[in-house]
């Protein structure tokens, strides 16, 4: 319960400072009910230790953009598959909701199937505005910037080994 | 005789190498023409050699027009770049802005020209929001901390647009388009007459 609130208001604060978006006046420019259940329960909130060679991480976006995710992936080596995710945002509600159905959506797939994953798909899962595109697009990518630092990883492990 | 010759060889390949990263720096000052801040950027640049470290520390409009060849688009990672050497922020206002008005402009007139139900264009904040009724509905706003201009249309998605000086266009690295273009294709398929933009 301590911990819930605490990454509620780490999210509150990360948001800067926004209000709610429950307290939307007009209900007819409110954000989608599954956007505020994000908001409001993130899945998946957390950290890998990035130096964990299971782990891949994707970092995108610019502190000076209101904009930045980190999303980590858990692989299982033997199979390729995503075995767990954690993410954290710094951003807009659009932007958390974002990246917290892409840490949903990455859990149980195999590498080949996240990177197919469309910033389109999430969009649409949101009902995200015309103007909220963006963060489904940083989504995508930090969903992509992961599993290409997994892949790097690899390799240099591989490298280290020959 | 043979460590000889081979001595000779590895010296030529190092003025080769050095060649190159003297004409890299010619072609940066050519490009300084079209903005102040190059020259300091110039200065600072190293030669992109595509590696990951060299791209987030050397000046986009420099690596611009070799990211054509190179997948790029926006750097993945949080930007270390620090954009202000990319142009400076009056600079970059006063490009937007001129594009942003003169397709507002463009735009309100093929609206007037077309009469097409819903068709809604609004500039407010300095965000264009033109609305195509059940179409579907464009945003295009400037970005100022990148230096880009952002659009999300309701065809291709959100798309970010850095400002090409070699060329003097906006371009979407990733798929190389083009603003103007993009905008004159998308929205005369969408609505069905041609619409002039450029």
């Amino acid at each position: 319960m301590m911990l819930r609130v605490v990454g509620k208001r780490l999210l509150g604060a990360a948001a800067g400072g926004q209000a709610s978006p429950a307290l939307a006046p007009a209900a007819r420019r409110g954000y989608h009910e599954r956007v505020v259940d994000h908001y409001n329960n993130p899945r998946n909130v957390g950290t890998f230790d990035k130096d964990d060679p299971d782990v891949g991480t994707g970092l995108v976006g610019a502190p000076a953009c209101g904009d930045v995710m980190k999303l980590q992936i858990r692989v299982d080596e033997g199979s390729g598959r995503v075995v767990d995710a954690r993410f954290k945002t710094f951003g807009c509600g659009s932007a958390i909701a974002s990246s917290s159905v892409a840490s949903e959506w990455v859990k149980g797939k195999q590498m080949e199937e996240i990177v197919a994953i469309k910033n389109t798909e999430i969009a649409k899962h949101l009902s995200l505005p015309p103007v909220k595109l963006h963060c489904s697009m940083l989504a995508e990518d930090a969903i992509k910037a992961a599993v290409k630092d997994y892949e790097a990883k690899k390799v240099k492990l591989a490298k280290a080994d020959e | 005789m043979a460590s000889r010759k081979l001595l000779l060889g590895l010296t030529a390949g190092r003025r080769l190498r050095s060649r190159t990263r003297q004409l890299f720096s010619a072609a940066n000052l050519l490009e300084a023409t079209t903005s102040p801040s190059l020259p300091a950027a110039a200065a600072t640049a190293q030669p992109s050699g595509g590696s990951p470290a060299a791209l987030l520390f050397s000046p986009r409009t420099i690596s611009s027009t070799r990211q054509a060849a190179q997948s790029a688009g926006d750097a993945p990672g949080p930007s270390t770049v620090d954009h202000k050497l990319i142009m400076p922020e009056d600079e970059f206002h006063k490009l937007a802005d001129e594009i942003i008005h003169d397709l507002l402009g463009k735009l309100e007139e093929y609206g007037d020209s077309i009469q097409m139900d819903g068709f809604d264009i609004d500039y407010g904040n300095q965000v264009l929001t033109l609305r195509l009724g059940d179409l579907g509905t464009y945003v295009l706003n400037k970005q100022t901390p990148n230096r880009q201009i952002w659009l999300s249309s309701p065809v291709s998605g959100p798309s970010r647009f850095d400002w090409d000086a070699a060329t003097n266009v906006w371009i979407y690295r990733r798929t190389g388009a083009n603003l103007v273009q993009l905008l004159e294709k998308e929205i005369g398929e969408l609505c069905g007459t041609p619409v002039e933009l450029s």
